[in-house]
């Protein structure tokens, strides 16, 4: 009972913080656009039957997918071995280590996308450094494209890799890992035959929480993308504060709800049938 | 030629105020089993993973069979180490777990699979090789564990508080097996603990180790009947300790009463030890080389022992019977006479 | 109640000597440097002759002001609004904002024909603002007077234009239609100069905005309102240059609406009289350079030059009607995807 009493501030601010105007998009989603914008109240799945039909939907989806399976999976990977470290690291540093890790969480993505352009920009840092060692004539394009958007949300999604690399990792006995040089295997097979086993369950939650944030990550692809990235995220900010068709919008963030919601179960399925 | 030889190892940890192991030396021949007993913080853990290579000493040196190991990782050491927690990869079945160190050094698919089924036999788990650790009970897990330490017939079993996890009943028939099969493979072992029994049940030799340092190294009887420092005769098995001065060698003064010793300081204060099963009561007619009056104080009964609580003269003495042996059934308050050899008394300076 | 509101209404209506009419108004209009200027220019005025407070409710992009006006339908806590002339539509079409004609605010009647034009059965035009290239004056001399100057491949790498949805992006393809194929509506005749520049434009999405990313060093080209750059231009002290490049522009155009059910239709009628008088026109063109619409506005010619009003841009100017774009807007937005910033290069 008490224990209810205590949930209860949780369930209320996640009852008005994502309940609430889950259900009030879900009911903009039935509404129509007129032809000149304006919004027509309706109870009709016209505006989600279009964009299903509509090519560049699918187009969005699987920018979408790509992107935050291509970043997601880098991320997780560039942060196995700062997790690795960590883990290794004498106790009284971890706790600093960690936060260092996860600093990036404490910079503002503004700030972060301006620290970005001056490394990445035509004549950024690294096109400066190629220029003058002469491997290239034209700069190299690393922003305002796929490309920039690839570094910037990988880069953004690592903190929270590491996060829960580090508490996955932190779980694991480092006495499997000696067990395994005494029984004879090298560093990189203990690697291999233990510890990677042992993490995949943690690299696996890792994975899930930066693709999920990966696909609805909209400051990067819009601020790093220039104008060139077509993602869920920003085209639904375009058609919500551009063309001011919320009902399209609506429909497109439910859409974009249900198949996240689809790939939890998913995971949950294929999680319960490997078990 | 000794088969495994320690010589000055020492471990200092950073911001450490004393070395974990000081100077630790000592060589233990093939076949043999050796203790290394002592309270925890004392460096037998630390000296244990030196062995195993998992942990790097700061001096000394390491050989086995004549040939320095000092600088080699753990994993190109031929030891079978067996952790205090079993340290079983989960996430593979027994089977797998033996496999592994046969996979690790090179033996080939073949050859594998009967090795295995022969260490899994061996422990008495030929049947559960498919089992996951987490399907396997701590004893089972024991046993998977000594298997696979075994499988690759390594130069050395290491053995880290094997026993600990266990509850009691199953230590006991664990160690022996342990002991059983060590004997039968003629492995060369080294065994951590910080319970005396299981070292002198156990172990061929006992290396008693406090502060870093091995404060004895010999059999269990020497151990347990001569042992050659305070803290060996504190530590291990029970004693009465009185204080003393030596009044000329071999004599005692103890509070108001003198004791015969074979040996002793040439002079000043002084510490007896008394093992409880040394004294016993004497009968009128009985004499011994020491002889103390004494009142009962307390008796308790723990079935194959009677322990007697006395006061005497020198102070509290204590005498292990049989049960059912004379004088057990003496009651609080009774008077009699306690009576010990002079060998039986170790004497250390105060 | 009601009756007593339209009485004072009819009373200011009746001539310049202004009723006092006292109470409070809430406008909600954009944030920042036009905020500070419009309340200077505008607002203080008219509550100093009025008595009539003026509540300034910072509305961000024309968007989230139509968002505003949606969430408060039931109950309203804007009276006026001044807005994009396209989010305007949505807002009267959806019932919004109120319909409204000279016979409610007289004031109408002085405006030139395109302000009236603008709102449509709603609130008429009160700022014309226009495209214009804004440069870097360091890196690219001589001056430009022509769009055509970004397509210089000296300059590759180094423009930023905003795609569509963007109404910059909109508004840039009308003038290269315009330009190129005699109609603003031609799309198919602005497409390939679209595609001919595209592999040398920076970023199709300029944030902050092109202003701030000429004075970054990281573009010498970009499109811009013409008050904000002429505001960029002085504060940066002529780094940024501002043209109306002879191919032409089109306007960007604020609305003034009363929002329907307003709690204080009085005061909210008496402000965008105000706002759409002569004075207060002529005082915010020469604050912050907004093209003056009610016709009377009597601008210094230094302040008109800095306007697509000024005698040599006039022609200029072509005439897109924003309500027709809305329709066309769709088909634009998919076109640039497809063919120019696909064929960007990047």
């Amino acid at each position: 009972m008490i224990g209810l009493l205590l949930c209860l501030p949780a369930a209320l601010i996640l009852g008005l913080g994502f309940v609430w105007p889950v259900a009030l998009l879900a009911r903009i989603s039935l509404n129509r656009t007129t032809d000149m914008g304006a919004m027509e109240e309706a109870f009709s799945l016209e505006t989600m039957a279009k964009l299903v039909e509509d090519d560049f939907t699918w187009e969005l989806a699987w920018n979408t997918a790509t992107l935050s399976a291509t970043c997601g999976a880098i991320a997780v990977a560039l942060a196995l071995p700062v997790a690795l470290l960590i883990r290794s690291a004498p106790p009284q540093w971890r706790g600093l280590l960690s936060l260092m890790a996860v600093a990036p969480l404490l910079v503002s993505s503004t700030a972060r996308i301006v620290g970005w352009m001056a490394i990445l920009g035509d004549r950024g840092m690294i096109n400066a450094v190629l220029a003058w060692i002469g491997v290239v004539d034209d700069p190299v394009r690393l922003i305002n494209n796929w490309t920039g958007v690839r570094i910037g949300l990988t880069e953004s999604l690592m903190p929270y890799a590491c996060l829960v690399l580090i508490a996955g990792l932190g779980r694991l006995d480092s006495r499997l890992e000696e067990a395994a040089a005494t029984l004879g295997a090298t560093r990189t097979k203990t690697f291999l035959r233990v510890t990677l086993p042992l993490a995949a369950p943690a690299l696996a939650a890792a994975f899930l929480l930066v693709f999920v944030l990966g696909v609805s990550a909209f400051v990067t692809p819009r601020l790093m993308g220039g104008g060139r990235v077509f993602v869920v995220a920003t085209e639904i900010f375009d058609l919500a504060l551009e063309t001011v068709d919320w009902p399209a919008a609506a429909a497109m963030a439910m859409l974009l709800l249900g198949s996240l919601g689809l790939a939890m179960a998913l995971r949950g399925l294929v999680a319960k049938v490997a078990r | 030629m000794s088969h495994l030889r320690l010589e000055a190892l020492t471990r200092r940890f950073p911001g450490a105020p004393h070395p974990a192991v000081d100077g630790v030396s000592l060589e233990l021949g093939q076949g043999a089993l050796l203790a290394l007993l002592g309270p925890s913080g004392c460096g037998k853990t630390t000296t244990l993973r030196m062995i195993a290579g998992l942990e790097v000493p700061d001096s000394g040196r390491i050989l086995v069979q004549g040939r320095d190991v000092t600088a080699l990782p753990p994993h190109k050491r031929n030891m079978g180490v067996v952790f205090q927690s079993y340290a079983l990869f989960p996430h593979m079945t027994a089977a797998q777990n033996v496999a592994f160190g046969l996979e690790m050094r090179g033996h080939p698919r073949a050859d594998r699979a009967p090795r295995v089924q022969e260490a899994l036999n061996l422990v008495g788990l030929g049947a559960l090789a498919a089992r996951k650790p987490r399907q396997l009970s701590g004893g089972q897990q024991q046993r998977v564990a000594l298997a696979r330490a075994l499988a690759p017939q390594p130069d050395l079993l290491l053995l880290d508080e094997p026993l600990s996890a266990l509850d009691a009943k199953l230590r006991e028939e664990v160690r022996d097996e342990i002991r059983a099969l060590q004997q039968r493979l003629g492995t060369t072992a080294v065994f951590v603990t910080h319970d005396q029994t299981e070292a002198l049940a156990m172990a061929d030799l006992v290396a008693v180790m406090n502060e870093g340092r091995i404060e004895q190294l010999a059999t269990p009887e020497e151990i347990f009947e001569r042992p050659a420092t305070r803290f060996v005769a504190t530590f291990v098995g029970r004693a009465a300790r009185l204080a003393a001065t030596v009044t000329q060698p071999g004599l005692l003064r103890v509070g108001d009463a003198e004791l015969r010793a074979t040996e002793t300081p040439a002079s000043g204060a002084a510490e007896i030890f008394i093992r409880p099963h040394h004294v016993r009561p004497l009968r009128d007619d009985e004499g011994a080389e020491n002889t103390l009056p004494a009142t009962l104080s307390r008796r308790t009964y723990t079935g194959d022992l009677v322990t007697l609580d006395c006061a005497t003269p020198a102070g509290r003495l204590i005498a292990d019977l049989p049960g059912g042996s004379p004088g057990a059934d003496l009651r609080v308050g009774d008077t009699l006479r306690l009576g010990f050899r002079a060998a039986d008394l170790r004497v250390f300076p105060a | 109640m009601r009756i007593l509101a339209y009485a004072a209404a009819a009373l200011f209506a009746a001539g310049p000597a202004l009723a006092q009419t006292g109470g409070r108004v809430t406008l909600q209009a954009y944030a920042g440097i036009f905020k500070d200027n419009y309340t200077q220019t505008v607002l203080a005025p008219f509550t100093a002759r009025s008595g009539t407070a003026v509540q300034y409710h910072e509305g961000g992009t024309s968007a989230q002001m139509l968002g505003t006006l949606r969430a408060q339908r039931a109950d309203p806590q804007i009276d006026v609004v001044i807005m994009d002339v396209t989010t305007a539509a949505i807002a009267c079409a959806e019932g919004l904002v109120e319909r409204i004609d000279a016979a409610t605010l007289p004031v109408i009647a002085e405006l030139d024909d395109q302000a009236r034009a603008s709102g449509g059965a709603c609130g008429p035009a009160v700022t014309y603002d226009h495209l214009v290239m804004v440069y870097d004056t360091r890196a690219v001399t001589p001056a430009p007077t022509r769009w055509a100057a970004m397509w210089d491949p000296a300059h590759r790498g180094r423009i930023a234009l905003s795609a569509p949805p963007n109404i910059q992006g909109l508004a840039m393809t009308a003038i290269l239609a315009h330009a190129n194929g005699g109609s603003w509506q031609n799309l198919n005749a602005a497409m390939p100069r679209l595609r001919e520049i595209a592999p040398a434009v920076q970023t199709f999405d300029p944030n902050p905005d092109g202003y701030t990313l000429i004075l970054n060093d990281q573009v010498r080209f970009a499109t811009g309102w013409n008050a904000r750059a002429q505001l960029y231009r002085d504060q940066s002290q002529g780094r940024i240059g501002v043209v109306l490049p002879e191919e032409g522009t089109v306007f960007q155009i604020n609305t003034i609406n009363i929002v329907a059910n307003s709690k204080n239709r009085a005061q909210a009628l008496a402000l965008a009289a105000h706002a759409l008088s002569a004075d207060a026109q002529k005082a915010f063109t020469e604050r912050m350079f907004y093209g003056p619409t009610n016709a009377r506005a009597q601008v210094s010619p230094e302040a008109m030059a800095r306007t697509a009003l000024a005698p040599e841009f006039r022609s200029r100017v072509i005439p897109l009607d924003w309500t027709e774009m809305v329709r066309l807007r769709d088909g634009w937005n998919q076109r640039w995807r497809r063919e120019v910033i696909s064929a960007s290069g990047r």
